[in-house]
């Protein structure tokens, strides 16, 4: 690697004032464990990193029933995995983060990292979509909130501004008789980086089989992590069943654009997500069905 | 422009003066002569590189030195006590769980810390704290038996 | 028993190349062709000199007008040179090369070399090289006088990209597909791959002020080496040094000069010692397995007898021909398979490609060809409906079998192997099974025979010390396979001495006699027994020592259990070399030596001294909806003739079964008009633990070979080898297709069903 100028702030403002200044030259650095990797590759040459870590503040994990689950950027895949909290209110978000990459970039790499690197090959951003959630941004000027469904652009591209720090993921409460899964789908050895990743949740009506909201997201299979509005559409205000579930995989396998690459042809990634988003959806609504208080 | 560095690596305190893009794994083995942690990839694949930062395993190949001022580092060298090995070492030997070594130490830290982490893994546990180590003289049979002996299953 | 370098590795503290240091050491960067074929107009390293800690730079120029260096080498041809002189000829050709205090340095000099090329058309497959009028990667192929024996006469094809073209026919080829009652044809396919050894290739080379070189190594061949190094600098093989350290893993890819010529080179201009370690990317761009097509073309009886056998192997290797020659040949030579076919004819081409070169991969040709052979076979037993395993064994090779050079096979464990494979992995119970959630369960099985390098030459030297300890010298090189310890042991059990007296010298030619390369599964067997043979000389001489010492007849010394007995009387080693030298000092220096010939007997040819066979059996699981398949069961059973370690043959038989599942499932080189896509490992996928199996199970069978040690032969390769025909051939019991192209993913199982299903 190149050598380059470091920087710990220890505000977000002294943050983001930094960033500002060096413009398009210095790049956040949190675990490292995507950046790094660029860096080695000769992908991107910054002047400079600005670590974040001694900025207090981004690594809590806090539930509110209110609010939900709210994530600190700083906090790290295993962290997420091995919460004890996490663990209590919803286990279905430790079991994704315990099969991203491997131990060692679960123990450096964050979930803030995760997400503002746009990185496609990945297991967080499709299962956080899924759940609909918001992310909190700060930038020199003051804050904002963004939907994480209106939060990639493309590959490896974020709205974040250069000078703009992810602070927060807020992850919103689920209503009653919710049910969730999340499939990361490899071609071949398990260690691999995923192919296609599927997130599913659904909530039912209170009583009956109705499905009340029904999100489908799906991962390395475009630009982006993307929502399959199609698939969600087919099966939204529906009754469960097997012909809208079809129904469901199908429009999404169509709306996605996946690429031919060494980790399967853009058909064999369609068909796949046909498959996986059947499954995704039987296992979430099997979940929901149970009317167990975590999905 | 050098920045200074403090690292407690295997129990011993070492200030140095590095560049921001030096990294771990070139401290340990330029820097400190402990040439037990590999360079295999580069890319925090292989897992040769292992330390224990701060008690959990990092790819010492990516992280950065200057980002671990004031941690704890432990390499394989730290491991065991004078002339008298780790648990995981014995066990290591007696299965037969390695052959060229080179991804040994780095295997045998990423066990410490599954054990630490989970007393008495499963099979499961094993796949996920240890799926990261590579070995292409393929000891992982070996290795799952070694690491179940040094558990005690 | 502990492993004598198990302490050492698991402790960090065993010494690899990159481990080493030297006072004056300097950096080494190779600067590589950015284009797969060219004709190098310009090159200028002026710029680089004037970067600061940059001692010197290495270019053509330097080659060219020095007397001293013949710049051209190769273990067969000598068609590679140690930087590019008039073509680059793949992408990572090495170009130029700079030695620099520090590595930053050396990377920014590298920076300023001026390279231009004129680029030419390329050859990227075996099929455009053997196109007519395609673009020669070799306008002409320099050869090598004096090479290997068992090359001699081997030839490229003028004005073709045909670097080698080795033919066997056996029988009659068209008369016994004319006896055939059914005649099946196939072509099958495998990728470029890589070996992917943990520890990149490294070399320090420092050369002494009266021109002596010395040179640190991961090479598993020191005495090759040394030998290439000689002719290329023009000087006595004396005057060359090549030591080897522990490796961090060979597999094929660490035999024949890589890094050494160019490191020397480098050393001599920089008059310091230089270092090169190479970054992952670059390994893939030095050495790779070969990427083959092979066409088979089998005529049977309808009771399954194997009648006739054609096969065309094109071996993709690369650039250069390395030791391609030798893979094209040793690979032809057993590409029929294990079998009693009366009439075979093979024609296996080595092709040259402008992609970097090919050359010895765990397996040696034979798993390309296992591949295709293997998977027929299985397509044959089901069209005639006889059990897979059946038809095997109905035509394996015997004791005593005809091979198809003419020679008879002895100590061919291989039913044995077949039985016992399947066997364990219950293949009477066999029927195809749907599971839980509708994945298919089903059984394949596959079989090889391979042989080693013949003729081959190992020597062995046990130096007994004043107070009874042994010295072991040994060209051997220690690359996990655990040979220094095995070579200790017995050194030991024939010396009757515990292990711990035992130290080994490996891998140094300026100390260890001569041995031709740690390779072909060879030196269990071969320098084994040249231990056994030195231990026997060590004893003999002692006897004579104690006869002429104590006036005692030689035949009545005898030697048990550590010690020298005769009449009453009962001595230690130390005693007697007290005795002969009155103090505590003195050597005695026991040798030994194993010559293998391809001539046994005037009119007897033998072209291995023993054969390696073995047979593979698993259990898959395969998802009908996403094509994916699981490893259920697998099962090696390999020949070794004596298990003289059992734990070692364990590890050889699961290890190289584990390599071969990677190979089959996950890897493949990938090239975009000659540039490699996939050159690291986050994209060139290795099997990891998570991938296993709950189980594996290593069988040795044991039929002993008279000249191996102990009855031993050799083990480290043949497990490999069945690995994907097996996995392919289970899958077809699973779910009734048939895949021929590796690797074996879980798209194209998807597809062949999605095929399957409309035709039917």
């Amino acid at each position: 690697m190149r050598n380059f100028e470091y920087h710990e702030p220890e505000t977000l403002g002294e943050a983001c004032l930094l960033l500002k200044g060096y413009g398009a030259a210095a790049r956040v650095f949190a675990g490292g464990t995507h950046l790094t990797v660029l860096m080695k590759q000769g992908l991107v040459r910054p002047g400079a990193l600005i670590n974040l870590k001694k900025i207090p503040g981004l690594k809590g994990i806090v539930w509110h029933p209110g609010k939900g689950l709210t994530i600190g950027t700083l906090v790290t895949h295993h962290e997420l995995e091995t919460s004890s909290l996490v663990q209590r209110v919803w286990p279905f978000l430790s079991r994704v983060a315990r099969e991203v990459g491997n131990i060692r970039v679960r123990t450096m790499g964050t979930v803030g990292g995760n997400l503002a690197s746009g990185e496609p090959l990945t297991d967080l951003p499709c299962a956080l979509l899924s759940l609909g959630s918001v992310v909190s941004v700060m930038g020199p000027s003051g804050g904002r909130s963004i939907a994480l469904e209106d939060f990639f652009v493309d590959y490896y591209e974020t709205v974040l501004a250069e000078d703009e720090i992810l602070t927060e993921v807020v992850v919103p409460p689920l209503p009653p008789r919710t049910g969730f899964e999340y499939i990361r789908f490899t071609a071949g050895s398990v260690m691999d980086r995923p192919s296609v990743g599927v997130s599913a949740r659904l909530s039912l009506e209170p009583q009956g089989l109705a499905c009340r909201e029904v999100r489908v997201s799906l991962g390395c299979v475009s630009s982006t992590p993307m929502r399959a509005r199609d698939a969600e559409r087919a099966l939204e205000g529906q009754d469960w069943g097997p012909d809208a579930l079809e129904d469901a995989a199908a429009s999404a396998a169509r709306e996605c654009s996946p690429l031919d690459d060494l980790r399967g042809s853009a058909r064999y990634k369609r068909e796949m997500v046909r498959v996986l988003v059947r499954d995704a959806l039987s296992m979430a609504h099997e979940r929901a069905n149970t009317g167990g208080k975590e999905p | 422009m050098k920045h200074s560095v403090t690292l407690r690596v295997n129990g011993r305190e070492h200030r140095l003066e590095l560049e921001a893009r030096t990294t771990l794994l070139e401290v340990v083995r330029e820097y400190l002569g402990l040439t037990g942690a590999k360079a295999g990839c580069d890319l925090q694949v292989c897992g040769a590189c292992t330390v224990l930062l701060n008690g959990k395993p990092a790819s010492a190949c990516s992280a950065l030195a200057v980002d671990a001022d004031g941690a704890e580092v432990l390499t394989i060298e730290g491991l065991g006590d004078g002339a008298a090995l780790h648990p995981l070492q014995e066990a290591f030997m007696e299965c037969g769980a390695l052959q060229c070594g080179y991804c040994t130490p780095g295997f045998i830290l990423a066990a410490k810390f599954l054990l630490e982490v989970c007393p008495h893994p499963t099979e499961e546990e094993m796949r996920r704290y240890l799926g990261g180590n590579l070995c292409r003289c393929g000891c992982y049979m070996e290795i799952r038996e070694a690491v179940k002996k040094a558990a005690g299953l | 028993m502990e492993r004598l370098d198990y302490r050492a590795k698991v402790r960090g503290t065993a010494v690899y190349v990159a481990d080493m240091q030297m006072p004056g050491l300097c950096h080494g960067k190779i600067l590589r062709s950015s284009i797969p074929h060219g004709r190098v107009t310009r090159v200028d390293a002026t710029g680089a000199l004037g970067v600061r800690g940059v001692i010197a730079a290495l270019t053509r120029d330097d080659l060219m007008t020095d007397r001293g260096i013949d710049p051209f080498y190769g273990p067969v041809f000598k068609d590679q040179s140690i930087v590019a002189v008039d073509k680059v000829r793949h992408v990572g050709d090495p170009v130029a090369a700079v030695a620099a205090l520090d590595l930053d340095a050396a990377e920014e000099a590298l920076e300023r070399i001026v390279v231009e090329y004129e680029e030419l058309p390329a050859a990227f497959d075996v099929g455009d090289a053997l196109e007519p009028g395609a673009p020669l990667v070799h306008e002409k192929v320099r050869r090598s006088p004096g090479g290997f024996a068992d090359l001699a006469g081997v030839d490229p094809i003028e004005g073709t990209n045909i670097c080698t073209h080795y033919k066997l026919r056996y029988g009659d080829v068209e008369q016994g597909f004319r006896e055939s009652e059914r005649i099946f044809e196939a072509t099958y396919a495998l990728p470029t791959t890589q070996h992917a050894a943990l520890e990149a290739h490294g070399c320090i080379a420092a050369v002494e002020a009266g021109g002596r070189i010395v040179v640190w190594s991961a090479t598993q061949n020191p005495f090759v080496v040394r030998t290439q190094l000689a002719n290329i600098f023009k000087v006595p093989v004396s005057r060359v040094r090549v030591a080897a350290p522990y490796l961090g893993g060979g597999y094929g890819s660490k035999v024949y000069p890589k890094l050494e010529p160019l490191a020397v080179a480098l050393a001599l201009k920089a008059r310091r010692p230089v270092r090169i370690l190479l970054t992952r990317d670059e390994v893939f761009l030095t050495i790779t397995k070969h990427a083959a097509t092979i066409r088979v073309k089998t005529g049977v009886k309808n009771d399954g007898t194997l009648v006739a056998r054609q096969c065309e192997m094109l071996l993709d290797t690369g650039a250069y021909a390395e030791i391609g020659p030798r893979v094209a040949m040793k690979s032809g030579m057993t590409a029929a398979g294990p079998y009693r076919i009366p009439h075979v004819k093979v024609d296996a081409l080595a092709v040259y490609t402008n992609k970097p070169p090919a050359g010895a991969f765990r397996g040696f040709g034979v798993s390309q060809s296992a591949w295709a052979i293997e998977s027929q076979m299985d397509e044959i037993a089901r069209a005639l409906g006889i059990d897979p395993l059946e038809m095997r064994l109905k035509n394996a090779y015997e004791e005593g079998s005809e091979f198809v050079t003419g020679e008879r096979l002895t100590s061919i464990g291989l039913k044995s192997c077949l039985e016992r494979a399947a066997a364990a992995i219950g293949w009477a119970d066999r029927a195809p099974q749907a599971t839980a959630g509708g994945k298919r369960r089903g059984k394949g099985i596959a079989c090889l025979i391979k042989g080693t390098i013949t003729p081959s030459v190992s020597a062995a030297a046990l130096r007994l010390s004043e107070d009874g300890s042994i010295t072991l010298f040994t060209g051997t090189v220690e690359m996990g396979q655990g040979s220094e310890t095995l070579l200790a042991s017995i050194a030991a059990t024939e010396l009757g001495i515990p292990l711990e007296r035992v130290h080994v010298v490996a891998g140094d030619t300026d100390v260890v006699p001569y041995d031709l390369t740690t390779s072909s599964s060879r030196s269990t067997f071969h320098m084994g027994k040249a231990v056994q043979l030195a231990a026997r000389d060590l004893c003999r001489q002692l006897g004579n020592i104690v006869a002429e010492e104590y006036g005692v007849p030689a035949a009545e010394v005898r030697f048990s259990q550590g010690k020298v007995r005769f009449a009453e009387t009962t001595l230690e080693y130390h005693e007697v070399l007290f005795k002969r030298y009155g103090m505590p000092g003195g050597t005695i220096i026991g040798q030994g030596e194993v010559r293998t010939q391809t001539l046994v007997a005037p009119g007897k040819k033998m072209a291995s001294v023993f054969w390696f066979v073995g047979a593979g059996a698993v259990e898959v699981e395969v998802n009908p909806d996403t094509g994916q398949l699981k490893i259920v069961n697998y099962a090696a059973a390999v020949d070794v003739g004596k298990a003289i370690n059992p734990q070692g043959c364990r590890q050889q038989l699961t290890g190289a079964a584990i390599t071969g599942m990677g190979q089959a499932l996950y890897e493949e080189l990938a090239f975009d008009d000659g540039r490699p896509v996939n050159a690291n490992l986050i994209d060139y996928i290795l099997p990891s633990l998570g991938d296993m199996p709950g189980a594996m199970e290593a069988i040795t069978v044991e039929v002993p070979h008279g000249q191996g040690p102990f009855g031993a032969k050799g083990i480290g390769e043949t497990a490999l080898i069945p690995v994907a025909p097996a996995i392919a051939n289970a899958v077809q019991d699973a779910v009734g297709v048939r895949i021929k192209e590796l690797p074996l993913t879980a798209e194209k199982v998807f597809f062949a069903l999605q095929r399957a299903r409309k035709k039917a």
